[in-house]
């Protein structure tokens, strides 16, 4: 049983079609990168399988389950969390606190007027646990509005993953990063690939970072799927090659 | 001063004014019953603030759930029993239950639509106190009742001619009050009120139901206020439509602003600059209104961050 | 018998009408501050009564219909100058700070009005042939209140081509829906929120002048018109100028007719409208469509 299909799932905003008859399947720990030109539909199929808005046809499933009309925050109990191309955080707490409210969400607290004793420290070991996890265990009590942009997007990634999350989706993780910053993050997801089991689907430019992370690569044009297959596949492939990689592999 | 400490001095430092304040009030050229006054309606700026400043939200018709507190007292005492408690009990409940029936009516609105459906709904009450004078005695206002002495098994308290033992009262209730605010904002459920006020799609996509958080924190809100307009019929023995008007919903709203929005005290200082502020103005004239709107307007441009905002800022940096 | 229920009932719908049409005017300036700007005009109502005692100042020396003229558009003077002054230092911020800022102001226009001008309600006369009633049998329809509605229907039938045909109206229109891609698009933002806030004032000034003519002029009369300018909004759906004008007729006719029923509930009746409307359709009747589209 896959983790997710997504049916041919079509977006129309009026007359614009961002998303043609997309589909996707997703099985338990695989990566798979989602590539295509600005204006593809990538971040608005992202925004479909998150529950963002709901698809105008098509279905979408997590484990065989119809999740097509559920809310944002249901697919967030089902198992899928994601980032955003800008990141989102929470600017004027700390990254402690950052994380603190998604572990709390995840050990289904959200709701509790106060604590037990327990339960707190289950969570502040989670969150420590986190900022090992994503290296920002020193600067855990800084307000993350003031924090680089790579930190802030490490956070958010942390943020994600405290909803133990078995599909995350992460939209364009290393968007505005210069190298080294790239190499940071794209060695955090690899390490959450591998140890965590995780599916991850990237959406991303950065050829590098795809090539060298995905197990599958699909690519979009213009709101539909252009072509899909392993990295070397998709490497080969001339229409990808021609309109899409440019500067790539 | 590290900042555990620095905090725990400032909040001993506002305990000891707040239980000293029959000593030092009169050394000042207040008196005591103006003490009680002010901590009600610094009560009420907190509650607002529980809302606009810690979850976001911009109700600013929030003076309605004060009205509805002062009114269930009011009515309770006249009519009904002669019992303080009962009396508290009762404005609370009112006004706390219309505030979580309504809330849940416009919670998927946002921003200024928010704000100008709060406004309507609290003019309703308004107008209901109004018009139902039969009821409500109208323009005059809820008269006669009195607050009843306390009847505490040891001892009676004449909270009704002894100002001072009221005041202390009425301390214990602000106490009770601000400590269940205090409690639910450091809870898991508080964090999410931040949470929504940080990034709200963030929180949305961090598994937190937004409109159901947003519609919890709302109708808290209006508990807390409607108890401070409980306190505040006892107060002045009297209810008031006036209590209900958006204008004293902006009022409220401003104590908060002035005080320090995203602080937890601020809003009770807040309301103590205020209060003397207006006492002051309408001492010299008549004209008082045009004043205090300059003074909106003032704060509004050039002190938005509030007092306690402004020390916070010098402290971090 | 039914004759002269049929005749209540005209009269009241009539009046209905009429004073919907009032509110229309009001809720239509307020509206279009609101849908461009995100600001919550608390004053619109201090700048009805500041249009209608300019419009009291100017007679002796303008008559009637240069009053009528003149004022609205010293008032939206005014009002630019608040907008350029103060009001454009809260856009972009929390819309609570232009809450406040208006709030603020409303109290400032309020005060201000009964300070130059002195508490006391001040008449304003019109020409001996408006008040004239029709005819005998509609002894309440007086040539006023016909001036009055023809007033408002020419305003905003006006308002509606200007927005539609002109080109700082359909720059108004976009910038409604979009304001950041209408100023990328090299639009002057700032100027467009000043003439669009200087419109919505020249409108509630000269309500104030048509109110002063039927109702004589007081401080505080601005203060009982916003509500119901809110109201429309809500009923009508926020974002859309269609709606207010429906909403606005809606509550007056609504209004009206209730009189005839059950008086004493003629002015709680567009309460319940606005509770019936949250509670069916929270977004209004023609909430978040655009405008006049």
């Amino acid at each position: 049983m896959s983790l997710l299909r997504v049916e041919r799932v079509s977006r129309h905003f009026g007359s614009l079609v961002a998303v043609d008859g997309v589909s996707l399947t997703v099985e338990p720990g695989e990566l798979r990168a989602v590539i295509g030109p600005n204006g593809a539909g990538k971040t608005t199929f992202f925004n479909l399988i998150s529950g963002f808005f709901p698809p105008t046809s098509g279905k979408i499933f997590l484990d065989d389950r119809d999740i097509t009309a559920a809310s944002s925050h249901r697919r967030v109990d089902m198992g899928i969390a994601r980032t955003f191309q800008i990141t989102e955080i929470f600017p004027e707490l700390t990254v402690r606190e950052n994380l603190r409210i998604p572990a709390e969400v995840a050990q289904g607290l959200r709701l509790r007027p106060w604590l037990a004793r327990a339960d707190d420290e289950r969570v502040r070991a989670r969150v420590d646990e986190l900022l090992e996890m994503g290296g920002l265990a020193d600067k855990a009590d800084r307000l993350v509005g003031e924090l680089p942009h790579g930190d802030q997007r490490s956070t958010e990634i942390m943020m994600a993953l405290a909803l133990k999350p078995r599909l995350l989706l992460l939209d364009e993780p290393t968007a505005g990063m210069g190298d080294r910053e790239t190499y940071d993050i794209t060695t955090l997801v690899r390490s959450l690939h591998r140890d965590q089991k995780l599916a991850i689907v990237l959406i991303e430019h950065d050829m590098r970072v795809v090539f060298h992370l995905a197990d599958r690569i699909m690519v979009l044009a213009e709101g539909a799927v252009l072509a899909e297959g392993t990295p070397d596949e998709i490497a080969a492939n001339e229409r990808v090659q021609e309109a899409y990689l440019g500067k790539a592999a | 001063m590290s900042e555990v400490n620095r905090k725990l001095a400032m909040l001993a430092a506002i305990w000891a004014a707040l239980i000293l304040a029959p000593l030092w009030m009169p050394l000042v050229g207040g008196y005591t019953a103006l003490g009680t006054r002010v901590m009600v309606l610094g009560l009420a700026a907190m509650s607002v603030n529980f809302l606009l400043g810690f979850t976001g939200v911009l109700s600013f018709g929030h003076a309605a759930w004060f009205g509805l507190g002062a009114y269930g007292c009011g009515l309770l005492l006249k009519f009904v029993a002669l019992s303080t408690p009962l009396g508290l009990l009762a404005g609370t409940l009112l006004g706390g239950v219309m505030g979580g029936l309504l809330g849940a009516l416009i919670v998927r609105r946002r921003g200024v639509y928010f704000a100008m459906v709060t406004i309507a709904f609290g003019q309703v009450f308004y107008y209901i106190a109004f018009q139902w004078s039969s009821l409500t005695g109208g323009d005059d206002g809820l008269r006669p009742f009195y607050r009843q002495p306390l009847h505490l098994g040891v001892a009676t308290v004449d909270i009704l001619h002894d100002s001072t033992a009221f005041y202390y009262f009425v301390l214990v209730c602000f106490a009770f009050a601000v400590a269940a605010m205090a409690f639910i904002l450091r809870s898991p459920f508080g964090r999410t009120m931040l949470a929504i006020r940080e990034n709200e799609r963030r929180a949305r996509f961090l598994g937190i139901p937004v409109e159901m958080h947003i519609w919890i924190a709302f109708t808290l809100s209006c508990f807390f206020m409607a108890f401070a307009g409980s306190l505040y019929a006892l107060v002045n023995n009297f209810a008031d439509p006036r209590g209900l008007h958006y204008s004293q919903s902006g009022d409220f709203v401003m104590m908060a602003v002035l005080g320090g929005m995203r602080t937890f005290w601020g809003p009770l200082l807040g309301a103590v600059v205020f209060v003397m502020l207006q006492d002051y103005i309408s001492s010299i004239t008549i004209n008082w209104q045009i004043f205090i709107g300059l003074f909106y307007v003032a704060c509004v441009l050039f002190f938005p961050r509030g007092v306690l905002g402004i020390l916070r800022r010098k402290a971090t940096t | 018998m039914r004759d002269r229920m049929i005749q209540l009932l005209l009269f009241n719908v009539t009046n209905g009408l009429i004073i919907g049409a009032f509110y229309v005017l009001m809720a239509i300036g307020l509206s279009l501050i609101l849908n461009l700007s995100n600001v919550i005009n608390f004053a619109h109502g201090g700048f009805l009564v500041i249009g209608g005692y300019i419009a009291y100042t100017l007679e002796p020396y303008l008559g009637f219909w240069g009053a009528l003229v003149a004022s609205p558009f010293l008032t939206a003077i005014i009002g630019l100058a608040v907008e350029r002054l103060l009001i454009s230092r809260v856009y972009g911020r929390d819309p609570l700070y232009g809450l406040l800022l208006t709030f603020g102001l409303a109290f400032v226009f309020e005060d201000g009005t009964r300070i130059i001008w002195g508490a006391q309600g001040k008449p304003f006369t019109i020409p001996a042939f408006l008040s004239q009633p029709l005819s005998n049998q509609f002894f309440f329809i007086t040539g006023y209140r016909v001036f009055m509605v023809a007033m408002v229907t020419v305003m905003i039938a006006l308002l509606f081509l200007l927005l539609r045909f002109t080109r700082a109206g359909i720059r108004i229109r976009a910038g409604t829906l979009d304001l950041e891609t209408v100023a990328v698009l090299g639009v002057n933002a700032r100027a467009l929120r000043s003439l669009n806030f200087a419109v919505g004032i020249f409108l509630a000034g000269l309500s104030g002048v048509l109110a002063g003519g039927q109702l004589g002029l007081e401080p505080t009369m601005g203060a009982g018109l916003l509500m119901p300018s809110f109201i429309a909004i809500i009923v009508g759906g926020v974002g859309s100028l269609v709606g207010t004008l429906v909403g606005g007729l809606l509550i007056g006719v609504a209004s009206g007719v209730t009189a005839v029923i059950l008086p004493p509930a003629s002015e709680a009746i567009m309460y319940v409208l606005m509770a019936v409307v949250l509670l069916v359709r929270p977004r209004g009747l023609f909430g978040e469509e655009g405008m006049l589209t």
